[in-house]
């Protein structure tokens, strides 16, 4: 009683309302809330540099930047910077997500694989990737060879571990009502394991393919002429701004883009979920 | 019990020309752990056979190594006779928890049975109709499991199970993930379907009024290590059983006599560590 | 000065004690100065060792940077006071952002003085690339867009009349791996870092930069805007004592004033600060090798200093409204048209 009725007034011997203690933690869907954050930040940006509170050495006008994107489209070299690192971000994510989660399946279904995979996994999933571009020229050779390299191996890792914890997460007894039907052991694996794993090995590729944008600006800090991480870099190194931002936007859309493209598979592949 | 053999033989008819499990000197351990201790039991054809006993007395590991699941530690399960020519798994499992693919519809889930035997097409659907009518499923065709209730998911699962002809069902709890009514009403579709063509099953429940319901014979197996402490039959024929039959009732009440002193001692056994 | 310069060796860090060696300065103002550790930062060292900024009132505390680009930013942040690097597109911007200033030249191009050389890989060398004039088509190092190499490189394609691609590799490290392994064709880069490469065998030297940037002003003395408009004592006193270090150098190392134990005396004190992870005698050959004139009294070039920011420009690198004034504050030094 008293722990129900605290905080309101206690008078006599009354009734007193059950106080509601049920609220929160329950996300609900405002995405209204997002667009305002961004729009109240962009406007003040835009106000403080306007009125000179924020130097042109902090940040650059939203409305240059917007300029700047807008010649980027115009001139055509949006398209030339989008094309090879979309390229090199398909190919390089395609091929590490894709070994990756055969190794991850492989580690999930045979002992001996785990037992010989799982370390070396742990030992290089930390590793930096960027810190072996150097090693990746001279490997792969300085052209789009070593920026695949980079960006599958960077998707490469995480999506193994998230694939062979998926694997280890589908229910076994799915697996055994499987094995008491007769089923083949390939036909387990295909029709059973790797469905049964198809969420975890998705939200695997939603953080693999964050890495992959991520490592996109390394990859292309090594021979890269064009390319959105080249267009990057360079705008850092010339120090300008405007461009350095609309190099960021450009990657942050690419960012929401996969996570929208992802949010899209989910919807079409985990329909069953409850 | 060869009595009640030829009875259920008679009752199926040339269907089932009739595959009897033999269980012969069963011993399993887990570990250091003894679960099953000498275990011989024959299951004959066209009958229900009901396993009951205690929780931990290893009467779903015995259905295991019926179904060759597990491996027995000693002793052998030997299929006497040949399953029909048409079975396609002769021993197929019904589960407590269903074990249907979330992803597949009613339909796939009964075709994923098929598939590997490279059944599809025309007879694949004549099969899934079929199975799908017998156990009232025809209007779910296209539902995903997540859209079922749980006595309709244990239906699917029977009908998946009877898709591929078996000659032993082995039925692990099937109802005990179900409530109270729900429970009856699937005894009753199970007592229809087995009235309508007989099946040979293995039916493991610690409820024993399932086993009165349904069993044709009724084992009791003891505390963990598992022996069998009692066989009993029951003649009255299961689509004449009803609720508070007082045939029934004594059978029920004289289970639970065999089976008090044991159920405490396990719970005990289980409190003890 | 030898006493002095004793003194300061003897006392080294101890800015109290070494103020109190020099009594006729009113002031000793703490300063930042930036440098890499490369011998053409020679003149900052000189100076802060033998107690030349000192004398004009100066604490300096030298502050080390890997690269070019941190440097301009620290300078530009307020961090570093003064610096010596190469013109680089990042440098007019952040001058036409308001940020720095050029005040002075250091290291500028001269014909018939060792300079910057041409390099070719190996591979490409084999293959016939052995004079700029076979550059067409070849691949050219540079660190990023808009960096000296990159200046460089396009000045000498355009005036052989040929076109090139230019690989953007970062860090001189990457380039010289990639010249080494044959993934470029062709480099440019200081003597002291040429000649060790091309005596490996593993590059070729196949020109001079001077011989297509006669008189290239390579690298500037810097500051912020603010302290050249408003610190104009500082900004002096600090062009004093780094002019005195810069004189020392030229005089010693290539009029060798002081003859073999000068230079000796020199490599010793250069060596503190440059090929500090090798010995003595393997850093000597180094030092000696990689020897330029820096401009006396850092004197600007100001004609190449107005090549290079038209050139920026042409690229589309730099914003195309920015003049010669806005990037260098000519008040400070003597310029020249050369």
């Amino acid at each position: 009683m008293a722990d129900t009725g605290a905080g309101k007034k206690r008078d006599g011997d009354g009734p007193i309302e059950v106080r509601f203690r049920g609220g929160g933690f329950a996300p609900r869907s405002l995405r209204w809330v997002g667009v305002a954050v961004f729009v109240v930040l962009i406007a003040m940006v835009q106000w403080g540099t306007e009125s000179g509170w924020i130097s042109a050495l902090t940040l650059p006008k939203p409305t240059d930047v917007l300029a700047t994107f807008r010649e980027l489209w115009e001139s055509g070299l949006l398209f030339k910077h989008l094309q090879p690192s979309l390229t090199r971000l398909v190919i390089g994510a395609a091929l590490g997500a894709s070994t990756g989660i055969a190794i991850g399946v492989l580690i999930g279904l045979f002992s001996y694989a785990r037992a010989g995979l799982v370390p070396l996994v742990a030992a290089i999933f930390p590793i930096p990737k960027i810190a072996l571009l150097p090693l990746f020229v001279i490997w792969f050779g300085i052209d789009e060879g070593s920026k695949y390299a980079l960006i599958a191996f960077g998707t490469f890792t995480p999506t193994v571990v998230a694939t062979y914890g998926a694997v280890d997460n589908v229910d076994r007894s799915l697996i055994r009502m499987g094995q008491s039907f007769g089923l083949s052991w390939s036909s387990i694996v295909r029709k059973i394991v790797l469905p049964g794993a198809m969420p975890g090995i998705l939200s695997g590729l939603r953080i693999s393919l964050a890495i992959a944008i991520i490592l996109l600006v390394a990859a292309e800090m090594l021979g890269a002429e064009y390319g959105i991480g080249a267009y990057i870099l360079e705008a850092g190194s010339l120090y300008d701004l405007e461009r350095l931002f609309a190099g960021v936007v450009i990657l942050s859309l690419l960012g929401v883009l996969v996570s929208a493209l992802i949010g899209f598979l989910e919807k079409r592949l985990l329909g069953w979920r409850i | 019990m060869a009595a009640v053999s030829s009875h259920a033989g008679m009752l199926s008819g040339s269907y089932r020309v009739g595959m009897d499990i033999k269980l012969d000197g069963i011993s399993h351990h887990y570990g250091h752990t003894e679960v099953l201790r000498n275990i011989s039991l024959d299951i004959p054809a066209g009958q229900i056979v009901c396993l009951v006993g205690p929780s931990g007395c290893g009467k779903s590991t015995l259905l295991r190594l019926i179904g060759g699941l597990e491996r027995p530690g000693n002793g052998r399960v030997l299929q006497v006779g040949a399953p029909p020519a048409d079975s396609l798994n002769p021993l197929t499992f019904v589960f407590q928890d269903f074990a249907l693919l979330p992803w597949r519809s009613v339909k796939g889930n009964v075709s994923l049975v098929l598939e590997d035997h490279g059944i599809r097409g025309k007879r694949s659907k004549a099969i899934i109709d079929d199975v799908l009518n017998r156990t009232k499923l025809a209007d779910f065709a296209d539902a995903l499991p997540k859209q079922l209730s749980g006595g309709m998911k244990q239906r699917v699962a029977i009908a998946r199970a009877l898709a591929v002809n078996p000659a032993v069902m082995l039925m692990d709890e099937p109802l005990s993930a179900l409530d109270a009514q729900t429970r009856e009403l699937l005894m009753d579709d199970l007592v229809a379907l087995w009235t309508r063509q007989p099946f040979t099953a293995v039916y493991v429940t610690h409820n024993l009024a399932e086993a009165v319901r349904l069993g044709h014979t009724i084992v009791v197996l003891s505390r963990r290590p598992g022996r069998i402490r009692e066989i009993i039959s029951i003649d009255t024929p299961i689509s004449e059983r009803r609720a508070g039959d007082p045939v029934c009732q004594r059978k029920h009440d004289l289970l639970w006599e065999l089976m008090r002193e044991e159920a405490r001692a396990a719970d005990e056994e289980l409190i003890d560590g | 000065m030898k006493f002095n310069r004793r003194q300061t060796l003897g006392l080294m860090g101890a800015a109290a004690v070494t103020s109190l060696a020099a009594p006729a300065i009113a002031q000793n103002r703490k300063i930042v100065v930036g440098a890499l550790r490369f011998t053409s930062h020679s003149g900052s060292f000189i100076a802060l060792e033998r107690g030349y900024f000192n004398d004009a009132g100066l604490d300096v505390e030298l502050k080390f940077f890997q690269a070019a680009q941190p440097m301009a930013v620290a300078i530009a942040s307020g961090d570093v006071d003064y610096a010596v690097t190469a013109v680089s597109g990042g440098l007019v911007s952040l001058a036409d952002k308001g940020a720095i200033k050029v005040i002075g030249g250091a290291l500028s191009e001269e014909k018939g003085i060792d300079g910057q050389k041409i390099l070719a890989s190996d591979a490409a060398f084999k293959s016939g690339l052995t004079s700029p004039s076979q550059l067409g088509g070849k691949t050219f190092g540079m660190s990023t867009a808009g960096s000296s190499f990159h200046y460089m490189g396009s000045k000498v394609a355009e005036a052989e009349g040929v076109e090139m691609s230019f690989k953007p590799l970062q860090k001189v490290g990457a380039i010289i791996g990639a010249l080494k392994s044959g993934q470029i064709d062709a480099w440019s880069i200081v003597p002291h870092i040429a000649k060790p490469l091309a005596g490996s065998g593993a590059v070729h030297i196949i020109g001079n930069i001077s011989d297509y940037l006669p008189g290239y002003q390579v690298t500037t003395v810097f500051t912020s805007a603010k302290n050249a408009a408003d610190e104009r004592d500082q900004t002096k006193d600090f062009l004093t004592g780094f002019g005195k270090g810069v004189s020392d150098y030229n005089s010693t190392m290539i009029d060798k004033a002081g003859g073999d134990a000068g230079v000796n005396e020199m490599v010793d004190l250069i060596h503190k600060y440059v090929y500090t992870d090798r010995p003595r005698e393997k850093a000597a050959p180094s030092i000696i090798n990689g020897t330029m004139r820096i401009n006396e009294g850092s004197k600007l070039n100001i004609a190449s200093l107005r090549d290079q920011l038209e050139w920026f420009q042409a690229e589309d690198l730099v914003g195309k409204d920015i003049t010669l004034d806005t990037l260098v504050d000519g008040s400070y030094v003597e310029t020249y048209e050369g």
